[in-house]
């Protein structure tokens, strides 16, 4: 008994020292966001000040405005994300599926392309897409997004098709589907989850993705993660609209999180026992 | 007669270096109640499989009412299976996973309403047409694919163990209900098992498959009553027929060092020969092959009897009161009219 209060307390104390250390930035992101940049650079730092919303004012309307970097965003968060599955779908039931002869080592590549650091990809890329003439473009951007989206897509979704017993769709031939058919009507709606998941995950990581946007875009394609790192510049850094910034930036990540709770806890259990031996 | 409804020639089926199936010759007629019985890993499945367009043979040909499907898509062939695991679509409710192939064929909205409430009604689960698979037990599971493989009325009927995943009781009972649908509906099925007692009590004729090949085709009693391999002999049968090598020689037999005189089997000359007799046909008597009697276990109104006879184990099925002591010494008699001679060497019947 008094074992097992101890052990609580222990768990308890860790998850709050967990809370503090992941909710603190977040908390202190939103109480920055309502100071003034005069309090916001005020020492000792104050809690006690009198709240403003006129960072998001500037965030949602003037010169400052970061609408349009979030309309990029949903462009070619929105985009790379219907690609992705577009084209991932098929693919990851290929491979859970066809007795293809090539099918490990078409695994195995599908992998070993999210083995690379980004950052030796992107002048790579960026000389590629300046080849074509595709730097500062929403195809270009999203065709660079796809081939990190893609391969994780595809392995993800791979260990949710193989999970559906063959013999349910075999038994969708015998009834006439057709291989088409058999996948639309009962593949996927029993795959639903761990498309939830692998949506949801494509999507953010796009969404907060930083690296490629600001080394690809542009002033046509700003993506918001690009407009936030603008508030930083060499005069000044403006901590408080930036803090606005990242609050509505993040929003629609906390939205889909929310929406997709469910869905994302159990596929990354998925992921942690399938892929034990997959990775 | 009407060309088969199944005629399978020359089936061969690789699995990389493993052959699966060595060549299949296999006819089913119209209407006919046909299993393939065999221990697991006999081929019997892959024959299905093979029927259904599930997958291909390497070699020989399928034929559906004298058409060549060889080449053809599941979907295509006209033909309706249950699987072992029953595969109901889990996310559609029985009525929807009833009206599935319905719904693939283009079937019209009112037509299938009607045709669902009928196969349902057949294998009376009309009352569950709303519940999801995860919600019926076990055996309305199994009624719900049956319902759903004969909705569409298909010319034949694929049954790869059905009745495996049900309780001994409830088996026994669907096993009645499977046969009367089947003639009933009167369709051609062929009913893939490995319970001879299903295969015996079901059939009207069976194919017993060994190692890739079918080894008997044959009515049951046939079956049962002549095994054409020393094989099917061992495999049939509850307690299963006792194998004895012998010597056969002049009308007698050596028998583990006793003489039996079997004047009947002098056509047969002189060679070496296994002995097989069912435990119904082995009797304590006065006079025969010495034996010690190592186990007695009753089953109700029969018992048996399990003895040794030199290194060989016998089994015995009697009945009537007096039962033999434990390890004593008795003599058994082989009735005679109930031997099967195979040969030693092919394992043929003689």
């Amino acid at each position: 008994m008094k074992a097992s209060v101890l052990r609580s307390s222990v768990l308890l104390a860790f998850a709050v020292a967990m809370m503090v250390v992941w909710v603190f930035p977040v908390a202190w992101g939103l109480v920055t966001s309502l100071k003034t940049e005069r309090d916001v650079l005020a020492y000792p730092p104050t809690v006690v000040f009198d709240p403003t919303a006129a960072n998001y004012q500037d965030v949602f309307s003037g010169s400052a405005s970061i609408v349009p970097n979030l309309i990029s965003s949903l462009i070619v968060s929105g985009l790379t994300t219907a690609l992705t599955m577009l084209f991932a779908i098929p693919a990851a039931y290929a491979l859970a599926r066809l007795d293809l002869p090539w099918k490990r080592g078409a695994g195995f590549w599908v992998l070993a392309t999210q083995m690379l650091p980004p950052v030796g990809l992107v002048i790579p890329y960026f000389l590629l897409l300046r080849g074509v003439g595709w730097t500062d473009t929403y195809q270009g951007l999203v065709l660079v997004y796809l081939t990190f989206a893609l391969p994780f897509a595809i392995w993800l979704l791979v260990s949710y098709f193989e999970e559906i017993p063959r013999e349910m769709e075999e038994a969708a031939l015998l009834d006439r589907a057709g291989r088409l058919r058999a996948l639309w009507h009962v593949v996927l709606p029993q795959a639903k989850g761990g498309i939830a998941v692998t949506v949801i995950f494509v999507f953010l990581n796009s969404w907060n993705e930083f690296l490629f946007a600001v080394v690809l875009g542009g002033n046509t394609v700003r993506t918001v993660t690009v407009a936030m790192f603008n508030f930083i510049s060499l005069e000044q850094t403006q901590w408080a609209r930036l803090a606005a910034a990242a609050m509505v930036g993040m929003a629609p990540v906390i939205a889909l999180g929310l929406i997709a709770q469910k869905h994302i806890v159990k596929g990354l259990t998925v992921g942690a026992v399938k892929g034990g031996g997959r990775r | 007669m009407s060309a088969a409804a199944v005629s399978l020639a020359g089936i061969v089926k690789r699995h990389g270096a493993v052959t699966a199936l060595a060549g299949i010759d296999l006819e089913v007629a119209p209407g006919e109640f046909f299993s393939l019985l065999g221990p697991s890993g006999s081929g019997k499945t892959t024959t299905l499989r093979i029927l259904a367009g599930l997958e291909h043979a390497d070699e020989g040909t399928v034929r559906l009412d004298g058409k060549d499907v060889t080449s053809l898509e599941p979907g295509a062939r006209d033909v309706a299976m249950v699987f072992q695991s029953y595969a109901l679509y889990p996310h559609m409710t029985v009525g929807e996973n009833i009206a599935f192939p319905l719904r693939m064929s283009g079937v019209p909205r009112g037509e299938m309403e009607s045709a669902v409430r009928e196969a349902a009604a057949r294998v009376r689960i009309d009352h569950l047409l709303e519940r999801r698979p995860g919600q019926l037990s076990g055996g309305q599971q199994q009624r719900c694919a049956l319902a759903r493989a004969i909705v569409r009325k298909p010319a034949l009927f694929l049954l790869d163990e059905p009745l495996s995943n049900l309780d001994a009781k409830l088996r026994v009972e669907t096993r009645v209900e499977l046969k009367r649908l089947q003639r009933a509906l009167n369709v051609t099925a062929v009913y893939v098992t490995h319970d001879q007692e299903e295969a015996l009590s079901l059939s009207d004729r069976l194919a017993v498959f060994m190692d890739g090949r079918v080894v008997q085709v044959g009515t049951p009693e046939e079956v049962f009553s002549r095994p054409a391999t020393v094989d099917v002999a061992g495999f049939l049968g509850n307690p299963p027929m006792n194998l004895l090598p012998a010597w056969l020689e002049d009308g007698s037999a050596l028998v583990e060092g006793t003489r039996l005189d079997l004047p009947s089997l002098r056509a047969l000359g002189a060679r070496e020969v296994t002995l097989g007799i069912r435990p119904s046909a082995v009797r304590i008597a006065a006079e025969g092959v010495p034996a010690t009697v190592t186990m007695c276990e009753a089953l109700g109104e029969d018992f048996f009897v399990d003895l040794s006879v030199g290194e060989r184990l016998v089994r015995a099925k009697m009945n009537g009161r007096e039962r033999p002591a434990e390890r004593s010494q008795v003599r058994i008699q082989l009735e005679q009219g109930a031997l099967h001679i195979f040969d030693r060497q092919t394992g043929l019947r003689l």
